[in-house]
């Protein structure tokens, strides 16, 4: 030690001092650093900024305020208010006189209160004391019943006193108020203009920051009562699964958002933004409250979360927001989060959890979208999902496929679909990025050979009922424009129709000729689909054998030369013998796999390999097989693939695919085989998910509808839960879609694909159908759905008639009705009762209206343009008519339908006192009386018989 | 050079190598000891711990906030070592000289009060200690995770930092040997060192020359079997407790080769031939020789040899014995190590009937 210190000290004190004062300096300092984080939140910043901007918005609304008011109507007032005061002060005397009487008559009103009040307590007290004296039987009980008579008798005295005081005090107070009365009422229109500046400038001062405002949001103060402070949802009937037990949800979102729920920030920038779906979403009026739904229910996230930017796990949507975000917000992926939120332009996943057992929902259009596409490349088919287990498979039935293509054709189309045929639907197997090696090629072959001879050898015998007997090919394409084919049809000869359609439910229309070996065949299942598959969704025209032949001249007369020409390569036995014992061999010794194989003939070993590559590839899943009903779907079921740990999903060697659960879906629907990159694996495990050649718009959509198949529980008080119309009418659109009835027909705005095609002209389109279960008939619906007829001549587009069971024409009639909320039936009156000169009235309008220039039928000659009114009887309902007549274009934009009597008013003011409603009753009641008595022509023939 | 380091940090290849340097370390500790040395390994690994630093996966595991702590002791238990080691060199160099140790001449023994020389610096320290910790508390906040999920474990799954090295323990050991037997040893043998160490030379002050047994053996299991498994544990165990180099990207589906065979198995299966015995302890004669070897044998054998002798000379029989039994346990660690690694084997006794895996 070089330095010498005082005896029994290590160091100086004085320099200990000093470090001394350092650290406590330091300490000091550190815990006002602590007080200081735990004050700067950052979602305070964004609540002072949001004061700013609504103060901002009160002032120009202020502003406005001021232009509204009339400066001259102010100054006009004022002056009447200055001489209405000088009025008032020259009567000054008489006031002040008033006055001075009306402090007197005060006085002594509050003197009568206070003997009156007196007065009511013994009155009560002696009450109750003389009742106990009397019932105890005390001697003293009559004299307390004298003095409360006495006591009575004072307290009416007093009230009588204090009416007549108060009636002279209204008297005084109103001869004041006279006085003043134009002062009065001057001040009181003067407010009335001034009134919203005046609230306005009051919202104002409001947001002004104040000394008052300050010592509220103090640190340390501010736990008392402040005005920046997080804001919360909390949402008994949604919960969050905290593993241990579903707690409450809790969204914190709006502590930042903070106008998301009112009008007039849709200018802002985010967070302030106003929610643009407003009408539907967290507005007050709309279907989902945000005091109900919250956010996070439908966004996914934390919404509990306000610490900073990242930590509610807000999700960038494109790599160019990630790179913004991280620039402006910090902000980096969220950790260990279950379900981060759905990505912009993704949040409709959230709708899947709540809204279950339909499968569009008005208002998503891309989840509809997705779920479109679902059923479109049939994933329901392989990969189970709850809710969807009623679809019919999406491919057609192989079960008496030899009758319809030729073996090479279908080898050909196994190999490659999209070389036949560019919008095939069957997705490619072969050929792909995992299986393009020679070695694995020659194996394939072996596979789609068995494949071929084994559906071939299951195939049941048909025979076509009807011959071809040749026709014209140019009336078989005009009748496939204008039918209707194309609601459920692509063709190949109308690519700007098909695109606008983009049907799906039937093939795409192309090459037909190389593709269909019969022409009988083709011939017969244009006449009657059913004939050659019971349960086809393929309805008939009603062609003529004429229109069956020239459609079947039209259809075969295409033809995909370049695949005519492709051979397919013949079985390679050695492949085929060694793809066998790699099967046989999975529970056995190769030597026993190996005298297995020996023990069978050829024609076995093909046929074995054939049905286990059936079951490989799962063709079953989609096509009927025989000998493989009611085997389990071959894809892993996706119900609750949305809350998938992403640790679950294999990215395999694919890096540059975002890492997150949506990216994963996605990259796998475009290209399925992409994981087996980059590995070694042996043929029997490639990866067999075939390939869509799906583009990004509707892998995108596909992982929207699936990334919302979450497990968690919603309560039942949360979930939507249908009521009993919309149960019914969930159950009668899964018939409407099955039969594609949407493919052509709009029911209530949604859907009628078809019509994209008729933009020109509307009313030449299939009908659309608004309020259709108000419109029509329940019995004559039914009767129609299976007996259908020609409702409109004019329409070259046709109903079909479908070959649907008693069921399912029951359950389309409930969905309009429940659709419509109406009861099944609707009283009609056999016979019209006429009031008097009503049915003169209702004549005389239908002639002068001219109906029967359009609903020509049964009452000219002319060509009619509009419905029989004959069938109108049993067909509408009348209720429906009457709406029908007031406005046709309020219930069908755009209809043809003449609006007689425009806002209520009437057609002809000399017919039934011009009264619209009359009018209109009346002439319902002459139609439902000249209607005939049954559904249909055809139905009269078979009612006489 | 990168994939170097990382195969070269496989504890297989990394802790005979941490031995090494330990023992040149501990033997040329003069050299070690000096300030020329720290002057000059400093300037070397800055520039070392620079470019490991750029490397994105080594900065992802360093920053790591549950990491810190373990930087921080890397940096401590690396200066600290020295100062001892520069001490040890200065005194060790006066007692060679025949002078007394640097605490023993006259002016750092004179005493000074209590107060305020101890009471007033504890004192600083303790609010210097508490601003740390505020410090810190602030810059690395405390994670918000996601609610417990008992069907979804985190991985990897680690103890608390200062547990690592138990933890690391477990790859080699049966857990009712590393989680508790050992561990037991642990604390039992430290908290009788001071009975069975009766030797006063080193009270006070910094040596390696005078007490070359205690330090070497202590300082083995102190900074190769303590710290460097901590290490090992926190930086280089990723997903499913598998090893990932410093640069390593610490890939979740990793797959490594393991399979590990128990020496019964390679006795009875591998080297005679014959069928496992019904009779289970039978069935791990060799292991239970062997351990009775180690256990029983050994501490006799050693006391009767030179060493074993002066050691007994100074401190008596059972202090011998404790201290051989203590011994043979620490150094039972590496042996498994090197076992495990040179055979896969498993096991020494292996019996799960018992519930007894040595």
């Amino acid at each position: 030690m070089a330095k010498k210190h005082e005896p029994g000290m290590a160091y100086d004190m004085n320099k200990l001092h000093k470090v001394f004062a350092f650290f406590s300096l330091v300490l000091l300092m550190s815990t006002v650093w602590v007080f200081l984080d735990d004050y700067i939140r950052p979602w305070k910043a964004v609540q002072i900024e949001a004061m700013k901007i609504e103060k901002q918005k009160i002032a120009e609304e202020i502003a406005a305020e001021e232009k509204v008011i009339s400066k001259e109507k102010l100054e006009i007032l004022e002056k009447q208010l200055k001489d209405a005061n000088q009025n008032v002060s020259k009567r000054s005397k008489d006031l002040t006189e008033l006055n001075g009487k009306l402090q007197v008559l005060l006085r002594d009103i509050k003197d009568e209160t206070i003997v009156n009040g007196r007065l009511n307590g013994d009155v009560a007290a002696l009450t109750f004391k003389w009742e106990g004296a009397l019932s105890h039987g005390a001697s003293y009980a009559p004299d307390l019943f004298k003095k409360l008579k006495k006591n009575k008798a004072l307290f009416a005295i007093s009230k009588d006193k204090m009416k007549t005081l108060k009636g002279k005090e209204k008297k005084i107070r109103r001869k004041i108020s006279d006085i003043k009365s134009d002062v009065t009422k001057t001040e009181k229109e003067i407010a009335s203009i001034l009134g919203k500046r005046k609230l306005l400038q009051g919202a104002f001062d409001k947001k002004k920051i104040t000394p008052i405002f300050a010592i509220r949001n103090a640190p340390f103060l501010d736990f008392l009562d402040p005005t920046v402070k997080i804001k919360q949802i909390v949402l008994p009937n949604i919960t969050d699964d905290r593993y241990f037990q579903h707690v409450p949800k809790v969204d914190r979102c709006i502590t930042c958002h903070t106008f998301i729920d009112q009008k007039g920030y849709e200018d802002q920038p985010n967070p302030h933004k106003t929610h643009p779906k407003l009408d539907l979403m967290v507005g007050a009026t709309g279907k989902h409250p945000m005091k109900q739904f919250g956010c996070t229910s439908c966004h996914g996230g934390e919404g509990h979360r306000v610490t900073d930017f990242n930590s509610p796990a807000h999700t960038p949507a494109s790599k160019e927001q990630a790179a913004e975000w991280a620039k402006k917000y910090n902000w980096h992926a969220p950790h260990k989060v279950p379900i981060v939120q759905f990505k912009q332009g993704m949040a409709e996943a959230g709708c899947v959890k709540c809204h279950e057992g339909v499968q569009y929902l008005p208002g998503a259009t891309v989840l509809n979208e997705g779920r479109r596409n679902i059923e479109k490349f049939g994933c329901y088919a392989c990969h189970k999902i709850e809710g969807w287990e009623h679809k019919r498979k999406p491919g057609p039935s192989l079960e008496k496929i030899a009758s319809k293509v030729s073996k090479k054709f279908f080898k050909n189309w196994v190999w490659d679909p999209k070389a036949f045929n560019k919008h095939a639907k069957m997705p490619s197997f072969f050929n792909q990025m995992n299986n393009g090696k020679l070695e694995h090629q020659v194996k394939n072959i072996a596979e789609v050979n068995a494949i071929t001879e084994f559906v071939y050898a299951q195939s049941e015998k048909y025979k076509p009922f009807m011959r071809y007997t040749g026709g014209n090919k140019a009336r078989g394409k005009g009748l496939v424009k204008e039918l209707g084919c194309m609601s459920c049809h692509g063709v190949a000869d109308f690519p700007i129709e098909s695109k606008k359609v983009d049907a799906f439910k039937g093939p795409f229309l192309t090459g037909i000729g190389s593709k269909i070996k019969s022409k009988d065949w083709m011939v017969s299942w244009l006449k009657k689909p059913s004939h050659y598959q019971e349960d086809t969704i393929m309805p008939s025209f009603r062609l003529s054998d004429r229109e069956a032949n020239d459609i079947t001249a039209y259809l075969l007369s295409s033809k995909n030369e370049k695949f005519d020409k492709l051979n397919f390569e013949p079985m390679n036995e050695k492949a085929r013998d060694e793809i066998l014992v790699t099967y046989f061999s999975a529970f056995d010794t190769i030597e026993v796999a190996k005298k297995k194989l020996a023990s069978m003939t050829s024609h076995e070993r093909t046929m074995e390999l054939g049905k286990r590559s059936v079951g490989k590839y799962g063709c079953y899943s989609c096509h009927s097989i025989k000998g493989f009903e009611g085997r389990a779907p071959i894809g892993p079921e996706l119900t609750k693939v949305g809350s998938k740990p992403l640790t679950q999903f294999g990215f395999g060697h694919e890096y540059d695919v975002e890492h997150s659960r949506d990216g994963w879906i996605t990259a796998h629907l475009q290209s399925p085989r992409r994981w087996d990159n980059g590995t070694d694996r042996p043929f029997k495990d490639l990866l067999r998910m075939p390939n869509f050649d799906m583009s990004e718009k509707d892998a995108k959509s596909i992982t929207v509808a699936l990334l919302g198949q979450v497990s968690d529980s919603v309560p039942l008080k949360g979930v939507k839960r249908l009521n009993k119309h919309e149960a019914v009418v969930a159950e009668g659109m899964k018939v409407a879609v099955k039969f594609n009835c949407i493919g052509c027909h709009q029911i209530d705005g949604m859907f009628g694909d078809l019509l994209n095609v008729y933009e020109d002209d509307v009313n030449e389109g299939p009908p659309r159908l608004v309020g259709q279960g108000h419109r029509v008939q329940a019995d004559w619906f039914h009767y129609f759905l299976n007996n259908v007829y020609e409702i409109r001549p004019w329409l070259k587009v046709r109903m079909p008639s479908f070959n649907m069971t008693n069921e399912e024409r029951n359950k389309l009639v409930a969905l309009f009705q429940n659709k419509s909320e109406v009861n099944t039936f609707e009283e009609v009156h056999q016979v019209v009762a006429w009031e008097r000169g009503e049915k003169r009235a209702a004549k005389k309008l239908f002639k002068q209206l001219d109906c029967v220039s359009c609903h020509a039928a049964e009452y000219t000659n002319d060509e009619p343009t509009a419905p029989n009114l004959k069938y109108a009887r049993r067909r509408l309902r009348p209720s429906w008519i009457e709406k029908w007549l007031a406005a046709p274009d309020q219930i069908l934009p755009g209809t043809t339908m003449p609006s007689f009597w425009m806002d209520g008013e009437a057609a002809d003011p000399d017919i039934l006192g011009g009264d619209a409603k009359k009018q209109i009753k009346a002439l319902t009641k002459l139609l439902m009386e000249e209607g005939h008595n049954f559904y249909s022509p055809k139905h009269k023939k078979t009612r006489s018989k | 050079m990168k994939e170097f380091i990382n195969y070269m940090a496989d504890p297989i290849r990394s802790f005979p190598l941490m031995t090494i340097m330990y023992i040149l370390m501990m033997k040329y500790y003069r050299i070690i000891g000096t300030k020329k040395f720290a002057v000059g390994a400093l300037a070397v690994l800055l520039p070392i711990v620079t470019w490991f630093c750029l490397d994105d996966n080594f900065r992802a595991i360093i920053m790591w906030p549950d990491n810190i702590p373990i930087n921080i002791i890397i940096i401590l238990i690396g200066w600290l070592t020295w100062y001892s080691l520069y001490r040890c060199a200065q005194n060790d160099e006066r007692i060679e000289r025949g002078e007394c140790p640097i605490e023993a001449t006259p002016e750092n023994r004179e005493k000074v009060w209590t107060w305020p020389n101890l009471v007033y610096t504890e004192l600083m320290c303790m609010i210097g200690v508490v601003v740390f910790l505020v410090v810190w508390a602030i810059v690395f906040k405390a994670p918000l995770e996601e609610p417990a999920n008992p069907t979804w474990a985190p991985n990897p799954a680690k103890a608390p930092w200062y547990f690592l090295g138990l933890q690391e323990m477990l790859v080699y050991f049966d857990p009712w040997m590393a989680g508790v037997v050992l561990p037991g040893i642990i604390v039992v043998g430290l908290m009788a060192i001071p009975y069975i160490d009766t030797n006063p030379k080193g009270n006070g002050y910094f040596t390696i020359k005078e007490r070359p047994l205690a330090m070497w053996m202590f300082m083995y299991g102190w900074l190769v079997l303590w710290i460097y498994l901590i290490i090992v544990g926190t930086f280089l165990r990723g997903p499913n407790w598998t090893f990932y180099g410093p640069f390593e990207f610490w890939d979740f589906h990793k797959v490594v080769s393991e399979y590990n065979v128990n020496l019964s198995e390679f006795m009875w299966i591998k080297w005679l031939n014959m069928p496992m015995p019904q009779n289970i302890v039978v069935r791990e004669i060799l292991g239970i020789i062997l351990t009775v070897i180690y256990v029983c044998v050994l501490p006799v054998l050693s006391a009767k040899s030179k060493w074993g002798q002066k050691i007994i000379a100074n401190t008596g029989q059972i202090r011998y014995y404790i201290f051989i039994f203590l011994l043979l346990g620490m150094t039972s660690l590496p042996i498994k190590m090197v076992l495990r690694w040179l055979f896969s084997l498993k096991y020494i006794i292996a019996l799960p009937e018992w519930e007894l895996n040595l």
